[in-house]
């Protein structure tokens, strides 16, 4: 028998994990300078559980234990931390004083198709902040992410964000207008979400929908750019009734325009993640050179309520693999100290053995990194590990 | 996690304040289109080349794989290849078969029908055998049919409420009926000649399927070329009555 590690599970050897444990450092560092605390979850979930939160998708990794429970490993952060919150004692009441906000490295597992080449287990960073909605709040998550992966070494990377406010109010004042059965409006959600615009288009194309409802779906999903992509969303939906989502976004994105991010954040129309859940802002990341989402996140403010506490929320993740693989298609991207070049060797002479010990405590405690060589040896030397 | 590169070579520490050369998202780079060898090659040529793309020696690519012109590189795939190629970024966009990207199911953006390649999947079955399935799946509970579009075949005979098992071909999917080896085929057909020649008739419809132009969803977001080449293959395509694929 081969000793192999199941399909879409690897180990991680120092080279990569002395570079991944940089990455996680540096990172955490900077959510935490915006007042985020740690949190960890367990690696399984009670699966009826975790489906109040939304419908778990065939991706889920599921188990049954020797109770008979159904369980589920982890396939996302966020229903977790949900459920943790509704459901720990003092969060509750922490709320009404102020939001919570965690950040987290933990990795998780969905299933895949075999010869797919995608991993069943991965390593998400990401945040949530509970308890507050609104357009600040939107701007906290998505310039906090464009930093976090600023935090990777990325130099090039576009966020690109959106409202599913504007969809699902144009999609109801589509049915109210036209008269349409609600599964029209399922299925032209659906469609989008698969990014199908050829059946968007034949959806679209029903006689019972006015032509300016009709040329408002389909023109919606092609608007992308910055201030002036809100302007031709506005121009587009005006008078259809459905601009309440379209405002909070266009709040949020003033106060990105302000800052340092604003060169990777870009208004892009087309965006509707594959997630139920989301209820307001949604976003994503792209990085040249990775075929791959970065990640992604947005406002889901029903979540919590489905686990039994009535509050908002909203955050980020994306894939530490994917952002290093992305790192390593970047010119001049950070790199990890590949080798621990900085490393320094002592030898333990065998008539005093703690001698050695002694001189590298000395030694460490200068912030040096020393390693000692057990075997016999006569000098000390500088060293490169391969 | 996705790792197509080739091992690379350690490099050389470097400290993380050092600034970074600011880089163009992408733009400078030819625009990497994948175009399905087979029955859709030719009309996607001419498109493409209406569309205003240097297509030169993409119809005569003799053993070459990659065609690097004026600003586009065309990567020439097997069709059922190309949605794998677009979906995980290889390319940036390409043209495929509806059924392609139905058998696929990758996430990728669909973002424009062009028209051409028109095929329909279809159930069927051998002539002289006309009733067997339906007895044997009377009879026995169950019907076997050959495919190569399983994935298809499976939603299908799903929705349908039928309970089939399916065998998984690679190619002259007429046989398996014909020797005995399945009942019926779930196969895609233009005129229906292949399946005539092999006296087979139809015995049900599944879905129809055209060329489709598809866009991988990072490409989309941030190359603004993908989705002006998808705008002009849409003006160029127009609403005319979508075209049979040659079989």
């Amino acid at each position: 028998m081969i000793p192999i590690t199941p399909r879409g599970f690897k180990d991680v050897l120092p080279d990569e994990a002395r570079w991944r444990e940089e990455i996680i450092t540096c990172v955490q560092a900077r959510l935490a300078l915006w007042g985020y605390d740690p949190i960890e979850t367990p690696t399984l979930e009670v699966g009826e559980v975790l489906e109040l939160g939304g419908t778990l998708s065939d991706q889920a990794l599921r188990l049954i234990d020797s109770d008979g429970k159904l369980l589920v490993l982890r396939p996302d952060v966020t229903l977790p931390v949900a459920r943790l919150v509704a459901s720990r004692r003092g969060f509750a009441e922490r709320l009404g004083e102020r939001p919570l906000r965690f950040r987290y490295t933990q990795s998780v597992f969905r299933e895949q198709e075999s010869l797919r080449a995608q991993a069943r287990e991965f390593t998400q960073i990401g945040t949530e902040l509970i308890g507050k909605t609104g357009a600040a709040a939107d701007a906290e998550v998505v310039l906090l992410f464009s930093e976090a992966l600023a935090a990777t070494g990325l130099s090039d990377y576009t966020i690109v964000l959106c409202t599913v406010g504007v969809l699902r109010e144009l999609i109801t004042a589509c049915i109210r207008v036209g008269d349409l059965p609600s599964e029209w409006g399922a299925s032209v959600l659906a469609a989008s979400h698969r990014s199908d615009l050829v059946a968007l288009q034949t959806l679209v194309d029903d006689p019972r929908l006015p032509k300016h409802y009709q040329a408002a779906l389909l023109r919606i999903f092609g608007i992308r750019g910055g201030r002036e992509a809100i302007e031709e969303c506005r121009e587009l939906v005006d008078g259809l009734d459905c601009m309440d989502g379209l405002e909070q976004l266009a709040t949020s994105y003033a106060i990105i325009e302000q800052s340092e991010a604003h060169a990777h954040v870009l208004l892009d129309f087309s965006v509707m993640s594959d997630f139920d859940y989301y209820t307001g802002m949604v976003f994503e990341a792209y990085a040249p050179g990775l075929g791959l989402r970065l990640g992604g996140g947005g406002r889901y403010d029903r979540m919590l309520a489905d686990f039994g506490l009535d509050a908002p929320a909203a955050g980020f993740a994306f894939g530490l693999e994917r952002a290093m693989h992305a790192l390593l298609t970047q010119e001049g991207a950070d790199r990890a100290n590949l080798g621990g070049a900085d490393l320094r060797r002592l030898s333990i002479d065998d008539d005093d053995p703690a001698k050695a010990f002694r001189e590298a405590q000395i030694l460490r405690a200068q912030g040096l990194r020393i390693a000692l060589d057990f075997a016999p040896s006569t000098e000390t030397e500088d060293r490169e590990d391969a | 996690m996705l790792d197509f590169s080739a091992p690379r070579e350690p490099s050389t520490p470097r400290e993380p304040s050092t600034p970074r050369k600011p880089r163009v998202s992408g733009t400078l780079k030819p625009l990497r289109i994948a175009v399905p060898k087979g029955s859709l090659y030719r009309e996607s040529i001419d498109l493409l080349t209406q569309a205003g793309l240097d297509t030169r020696g993409l119809i005569e690519p003799g053993r070459q794989l990659v065609i690097h012109n004026e600003g586009v590189s065309f990567f020439i795939v097997r069709p059922t290849d190309a949605p794998v190629f677009v979906a995980y970024g290889g390319v940036d966009c390409g043209i495929c078969g509806k059924d392609s990207l139905l058998e696929a199911e990758l996430e990728l953006m669909e973002l424009a029908d062009l028209r051409f390649g028109g095929c329909r999947f279809v159930v069927a079955e051998p002539a002289a055998a006309h009733g067997a399935a339906e007895d044997s799946y009377r009879r026995l509970g169950v019907m076997r049919v050959a495919t190569k579009y399983p994935r298809i075949a499976a939603s299908y005979y799903d929705s349908i409420g039928v309970q089939v098992e399916i065998v998984k071909m690679h190619g002259n999917v007429e046989l398996a009926p014909l020797c005995g080896m399945a009942d019926r085929v779930v196969d895609i057909t233009a005129s229906g000649s292949t399946l005539r020649e092999n006296d087979l008739v139809i015995v049900d419809e599944v879905l129809a399927s055209t060329a489709r132009f598809v866009g991988n969803p990072s490409s989309v977001r941030i190359d603004p070329r993908v989705n002006e080449l998808a705008e002009r293959l849409k003006a160029l395509v127009g609403k005319e009555p979508p075209r049979r694929r040659e079989a």
